[in-house]
């Protein structure tokens, strides 16, 4: 498999060409499979799912589905909503997760030893018991009221502070890894020599950590943002009932109203939504790579 | 008092939030642990007034429960294995090989997380009764292996591709064949990223319950989906004991698998060249 590096050594320009294509057959046929499996498994239904958003109830082609996403009084508040609880999780996972990162990159203590020991280890927690326990510790009868008293805990679980909460607890072990893997790839000697220059804290976060994680916190946005705006298991067991993020009321106009054109309408507009930040992170994925192909 | 005082402040501050940090991510799961062994509870007791294990014969006494957990690991197992098998190829094939269209193949994978689940399973239901997949073993390993299709071909592939092609090069010349350099050479060098993979591939398939849910009712019930009609149907001490059971193997995978989770690997998997 490594034919390539004979290839290079022993060059011989009229073999290389059907040598390159026989290659380029290759890596076709062994990407092939998994592709396939995309193509049955995603491509299609995603297609199927666009057409469907498309048609009203007895089969015609139509916007109506999209008029009433958009005019809808109780659609337009699930927009909203949706979009409220996406940016404010991302923005508290991000600020939660980068001070974690930071922490853990330039501490030494005890503590910080053992926040790097444990800070993974929610993504291990099935998400269903993860919401369950949470709803035990947190509602209004639950463990927290208990040891603090009636009364003096806002009610958490049915509202939206509820679902920001769990969403940070389960994407802050993610966002966490990621980035400090981007901090312990800055070099010691960047920072010792800047701060030989005499570089103060503020400048030097500024001037070389942050430059050099900022692609990090543009992916982990990417995957914080596309999980989050479309889930559907936490806002179903923890959100208020009205308005709803769009995965729930998703989920309801199939399953209970049987409007699969609305549903298909929700689910090409999240994802419409996705492919916008996405697109940025193919283009900032383009621009570092090395290869042309 | 004069303790805390002694203490520089930036100790102190250390402190708050490493007890928030633990009280946060933890305090849910102690009080489930807590729960599984209560057998007395009433508002507003701060702590168990009884114990109890009478929780935990039941739960390990149904039949259908037992089977759950039995069919989540073979299900895991199997989908780690061919996810394996189908997106390792084209690992390799992305790190090392030139192709036409390779990038466009490449960031295809983004579409399953870039579709709403909830829309991409219902469109696949419609499907898969169309093919007759519907309450199958087949059409639930295939809903699960739609969500590892990306983990499995992006960490992997990053991790051969930080493989040093000079290292490879040279066991060539040493006269190896290309399967025995990629045996012996390339694939113990990738091994972090592929466990990673491996991993997280296994946690999501033991995870998955929306998608088994539409796809496997009513004869495949997995665990997360037993969870959900437990939560509904019976007391939190049932439901605790039942996380607790449902958790543990989890717990003992991070373990097993702590070495290598990194989030080196992770990390690279998400910075495609």
């Amino acid at each position: 498999m490594s034919e390539l590096a004979v290839e290079r050594k022993t060059k011989k320009p009229r073999l290389n060409w059907s040598k390159k294509t026989k290659r380029s057959i290759l890596g076709v046929s062994m990407v092939l499979p998994s592709f396939l499996l995309l193509l049955v498994l995603v491509i299609y239904p995603v297609a199927l799912s666009v057409m469907e958003s498309f048609k009203s109830r007895d089969g015609m082609w139509t916007l109506d589905n999209y008029l009433y996403l958009f005019t809808e009084p109780h659609m337009l508040n699930n927009i909203k909503h949706t979009l409220q609880v996406t940016v404010l999780s991302s923005v508290f996972v991000l600020t939660i997760a980068y001070s974690i990162a930071v922490y853990l990159r330039f501490n030494h203590s005890w503590i910080a030893k053992m926040v790097g020991k444990l800070y993974f280890i929610p993504m291990f927690i099935p998400g269903v018991i993860a919401i369950y326990g949470f709803i035990n510790f947190y509602r209004d009868n639950g463990w927290i009221a208990r040891l603090i008293g009636e009364g003096n805990l806002p009610s958490i679980i049915y509202d939206m502070k509820g679902l920001l909460m769990i969403n940070i607890w389960f994407n802050i072990p993610f966002t966490t890894m990621l980035l400090v893997s981007a901090m312990s790839s800055i070099p010691n000697a960047v920072i010792e020599s800047a701060k030989d220059a005499g570089a103060k804290k503020r400048h030097l976060f500024f001037q070389f950590i942050f430059p050099l994680t900022y692609k990090t916190m543009l992916v982990a946005l990417t995957f914080l943002f596309m999980g989050i705006v479309g889930s559907f298991t936490a806002p179903f067991l923890i959100d208020r009932n009205a308005p709803q993020m769009l995965g729930v009321a998703m989920q309801q106009h199939f399953s209970s109203y049987n409007e699969i054109g609305q549903a298909s309408s929700m689910a090409v507009f999240l994802f419409l939504l996705c492919s916008f930040v996405g697109y940025f992170y193919i283009r900032s994925n383009m621009k570092d790579s090395t290869k042309s192909y | 008092m004069w303790y805390f005082k002694a203490l520089p402040t930036s100790k102190i501050i250390q402190f708050i939030c490493l007890s928030v940090f633990l009280i946060f991510f933890f305090g849910p799961l102690l009080n489930l642990l807590l729960l599984a062994f209560s057998g007395e509870w009433q508002y507003p007791h701060r702590l168990p007034t009884s114990w109890s294990l009478e929780w935990w014969s039941f739960v390990l006494q149904d039949q259908s429960i037992t089977r759950a957990m039995g069919l989540s690991f073979l299900i895991a197992t199997i989908v780690t294995l061919l996810s394996l098998i189908i997106c390792l190829p084209a690992a390799y094939t992305f790190a090392r090989i030139q192709f036409p269209m390779r990038r466009f193949f490449l960031f295809s994978y983004l579409l399953t997380n870039a579709f709403p689940k909830m829309g991409l399973y219902v469109a696949i239901a419609v499907l898969f009764y169309r093919l007759g997949l519907m309450n199958t073993f087949v059409g639930i390993v295939l809903i699960h292996i739609i969500n590892t299709l990306m983990f499995m071909t992006w960490i992997p592939s990053a991790a051969f591709a930080n493989v040093h092609q000079s290292q490879e090069e040279s066991a060539r010349d040493a006269g190896a064949s290309p399967f025995q350099v990629f045996w012996h050479i390339t694939l113990p060098m990738a091994k972090p990223g592929i466990i990673v993979a491996s991993v997280f591939t296994f946690l999501s398939s033991l995870d998955e319950a929306q998608g088994t849910f539409l796809v496997g009712i009513p004869d495949y019930r997995t665990m997360p989906v037993i969870m959900y009609s437990i939560i509904v149907d019976y007391p939190s001490t049932a439901g605790a004991v039942f996380s607790v059971i449902l958790t543990a193997p989890t717990i003992i995978l991070l373990l097993v698998a702590r070495k290598f989770v990194g989030g080196d690997a992770l990390a690279a998997g998400f910075k495609m060249k």
